[in-house]
């Protein structure tokens, strides 16, 4: 038996959505079959108002165990670091939170925003919004570089906008039987075992991007997205194509390039004019290179692979 | 009764809403007699997208809302292709459409099982004889249909998967059409979890019947010999839930305004190709619509007509402005004050009449009328039980919502039928400055949202974004007019 407790700050409930989407397990398994008792959640939970607030006060005093604080949103300051613009349970959101994560057993961030801020904290941040225990690259976030839940682990990172229902049902399951102890966390605190394959990795579009063909606009049926369409597959962390979305694909195999969601700085360059949909370049090279590769490391790479590339390479694949 | 009988409740929170609601209430020997909906979360969307790339909307605004994304995506898409003048390719149309209705199909079961029917399972309706059945099958996670119907909820948007890589939170539709180009397996695919969706849930569990028996509905009589005809029919979920609705009077709450408003949605796929502002209502398969329950009128929607009232929201700005002339200023202290500011949300209304309701009932009762083009879609159900039932109720509210799911998978038969794979499903276009109303306010998956962008080349210059849930949570208006529900 462990106790979760989920809320939502600055949150668009994407995350709890796609929390439903699971299968094995599924949302109702997690409870029936791995004794989750979800105290709590926005979406779901049956108690409003006073009721909530008496379940929040007895978790805070330590009367109810958390063994699990699932944060969905951002943690939002304004304005002027007051928290008001956020208000829930008849105070700033900021303040339960502060609370609620002293006394948590394990706190896990649940999607960018409360990772790292995600959209909500893009330039301007009207919100004065920050995540849990990062504001896009920068360590401290809302509860600070120090921060341990008394498991003795920083904010479990689960980014991604959203993140994959696996993503979060793993982790949960792992905790609660009892192996939280193997979680291992990358530099953003991420778990490793998620986190450390690329989102290329596994991507149908691979030979084309080892074959340097271009999707050189959107419908296409052929072509690496990478190019031309901006797409941030080869730098970014996540295993969007070894554990599939839905179950049935994924953005780059639809034909959609990666924004790159399960990184500190989505969206990229702050989604000003003209980087859309469209590769960043630097005299002809990509502003933005695959994870290690220099710009001299490039030139051959590509050089040498248009050179080989096979004609079947620019003709249709994916076909009908 | 003495005003001294009168007691005020604050609750906050409201659950089960996205975003963070409170709610005053004034109540009355046991009856609410007024509320204040007090929408307590604001993130600045339209801040953030302002001198921002002009597509940037295709990423932000789907993020409004996780659970009616593909509602947000559409406005977004819809509201360049009308800015930049665009082709939107038949195929692409259709695979919009498809990716839309599948979010809404699987809000369905997830709403209803997620989020309406454990309130049945509440103490409150142990007298109840349907109380029993009800805990057995609608309890929070154990509920045997509850767990069925939450898991299975994940089905459709497999097929959205399929167009956008993932649902939630795609953004496969593009000004010009959509980015992908899918294949026969995709359709096959698709097919089979339709059929999947139909065969495990809709036809055993929800209707008890076979989707052509349930089709023969057109009156409220036809509902209620339906109901009588087979065991199989009175204790399917919507059996149960309409005989447990009756039995515990939730079909003699929820008044609202009488009045109803729906921006008609789905384009045409070979009659929104060049999209246009003013094209829109003759293009749509399920028609715009103001309906007057008092007056019992129909006439179409025309978005000239919308203002956004923003006396009791918290914005520095004039009121009653329509939606394109708004700048979205908030103001630093979000005091809550009943008289005068008391939410992040705005009151949306006609210039002409007034304060209206959004949402499925009102969707249905449009789709009763006989106004519009004659090959727009028409459905007599909802409008008759409102006639003879006496006006809406929570009950009827809810009925509206799951019997647009027929319609719906239909809709999305076709598209899988009309999908003419070898055609193109992009036409790249080119940037140019101009206003853009897209789709305006396509019913999302339980509300009304809409989506309108003034772009100026290579840069949106503002983005107006109404939240979602904006017309059935929004606060009062100038004139005071409020929803009544309980």
């Amino acid at each position: 038996m462990a106790n979760l407790l989920w809320l939502q700050g600055g949150a668009c409930s994407g995350n709890t959505m796609s929390f439903l989407n699971a299968e094995e397990p599924s949302a109702c398994d997690l409870v029936t079959d791995f004794g989750i008792n979800v105290l709590w959640h926005p979406s779901l939970g049956v108690e409003l108002g006073e009721n909530l607030k008496r379940l929040l006060d007895a978790i805070v005093s330590g009367e109810v165990a958390l063994d699990i604080f699932v944060f969905e949103g951002t943690v939002v300051n304004a304005p002027a670091g007051t928290g008001e613009w956020n208000r829930f349970c008849g105070r700033p959101m900021k303040d339960w939170v502060a609370d609620l994560a002293k006394v948590a057993t394990f706190t896990v961030a649940v999607g960018d925003c409360a990772t790292w801020g995600g959209i909500p904290a893009t330039a301007p941040n009207p919100s004065e919004s920050e995540g849990l225990q990062f504001l896009k690259r920068e360590h401290g976030g809302f509860l600070g570089k120090e921060y341990t839940s008394k498991a003795g682990l920083p904010v479990i990172n689960i980014p991604g906008c959203p993140a994959h229902p696996d993503w979060i049902t793993q982790i949960v399951v792992a905790v609660a039987t009892g192996r939280g102890g193997d979680l291992t966390l990358d530099e953003f605190q991420r778990p490793k075992t998620f986190f450390t394959s690329f989102t290329q990795t596994g991507c149908t579009r691979n030979m084309h991007f080892a074959y340097k063909v271009s999707a050189t606009e959107f419908g296409q049926r052929k072509g690496c997205l990478f190019y031309d369409l901006g797409c941030r597959g080869p730098m970014t962390h996540s295993p969007c194509n070894r554990i599939l979305w839905n179950r049935v694909s994924s953005k780059t195999r639809a034909g959609m390039p990666c924004l790159g969601c399960t990184e500190p700085e989505f969206p990229f360059f702050d989604l000003e004019p003209g980087t859309l949909f469209k590769t960043q370049t630097v005299m002809g090279a990509p502003k933005d290179m695959p994870t290690g590769v220099d710009k001299a490391g490039y030139i051959k790479l590509t050089a040498a692979a248009k050179a080989a590339s096979p004609a079947w390479a620019e003709e249709d694949l994916f076909v009908v | 009764m003495s005003a001294a009988a009168v007691q005020t409740l604050d609750i906050s929170p409201v659950g089960r809403v996205e975003g963070d609601l409170d709610v005053r209430v004034d109540v009355e020997d046991g009856v609410v007699i007024n509320a204040w909906t007090q929408a307590e979360l604001f993130r600045g969307f339209e801040v953030i997208l302002r001198d921002k790339d002009p597509q940037a909307g295709l990423v932000v605004t789907p993020r409004a809302c996780g659970i009616c994304g593909a509602s947000h995506l559409t406005c977004a898409a819809w509201a360049l292709d009308t800015a930049w003048g665009t082709e939107v390719p038949r195929n692409a149309i259709l695979a919009r459409n498809l990716g839309q209705i599948v979010e809404t199909i699987q809000s369905l079961p997830r709403h209803h099982y997620g989020l309406f029917m454990i309130d049945y399972t509440h103490k409150n309706y142990a007298k109840s004889q349907y109380y029993q059945e009800a805990v057995k099958r609608w309890a929070p996670f154990t509920g045997t249909n509850y767990e069925l119907g939450v898991t299975i909820s994940g089905r459709p948007v497999e097929i959205y998967a399929l167009l956008g890589g993932q649902w939630p939170h795609s953004s496969y539709m593009v000004p010009g059409g959509v980015m992908c180009a899918p294949t026969l397996t995709d359709v096959t695919r698709a097919w089979s979890i339709l059929e999947h969706f139909r065969r495990n849930w809709m036809e055993p569990v929800w209707y008890g019947c076979s989707l052509e028996r349930y089709e023969e509905i057109q009156s409220y009589d036809d509902f209620l010999a339906w109901l009588d005809e087979r065991p199989e029919h009175a204790n399917s979920d919507l059996g149960l839930f309409w005989r447990m609705s009756q039995d515990i009077g939730l079909d003699k709450y929820g008044e609202g305004l009488g009045k109803y408003v729906s921006w008609g949605y789905m384009p045409h796929e070979d009659k929104y190709n060049k999209p246009t502002i003013e094209g829109r209502n003759a293009a749509v398969i399920m028609k715009s619509g103001v309906y007057d329950g008092k007056a019992d009128t129909h006439k179409t929607m025309d978005q000239v007509f919308t203002r956004e009232d923003i006396k009791h929201a918290w914005y520095d700005e004039p009121g009653g402005l329509h939606p394109f002339d708004r700048t979205t200023n908030p103001v630093q202290k979000n005091t809550v004050d009943p008289a005068g500011k008391y939410s992040w949300a705005t009151a949306v209304r006609h210039d002409e009449n007034g304060r209206l309701e959004a949402g499925p009932l009102s969707r249905q009762l449009i789709a009763g009328g006989t106004h519009g083009e004659s090959w727009q879609y028409h459905s007599p159900l909802v409008l008759d039980m409102y006639r003879k039932m006496g006006g809406p109720s929570v009950l009827l509210r809810h009925f509206a919502r799951m019997h647009e799911g027929a319609k719906l998978y239909r809709e999305a038969e076709r598209c899988l039928r009309e999908f003419k794979l070898n055609d193109p499903w992009y036409i790249k276009p080119t940037e140019q400055d101009g206003r853009g109303w897209g789709a305006p306010r396509r019913p999302a998956a339980r509300c009304a949202t809409g989506s309108k962008s003034r772009a100026a080349r290579s840069r949106t210059t503002r983005s107006l974004l109404p939240r979602p849930g904006m017309s059935a949570l929004a606060p009062r208006t100038r004139r005071g007019a409020r929803l009544r529900r309980r």
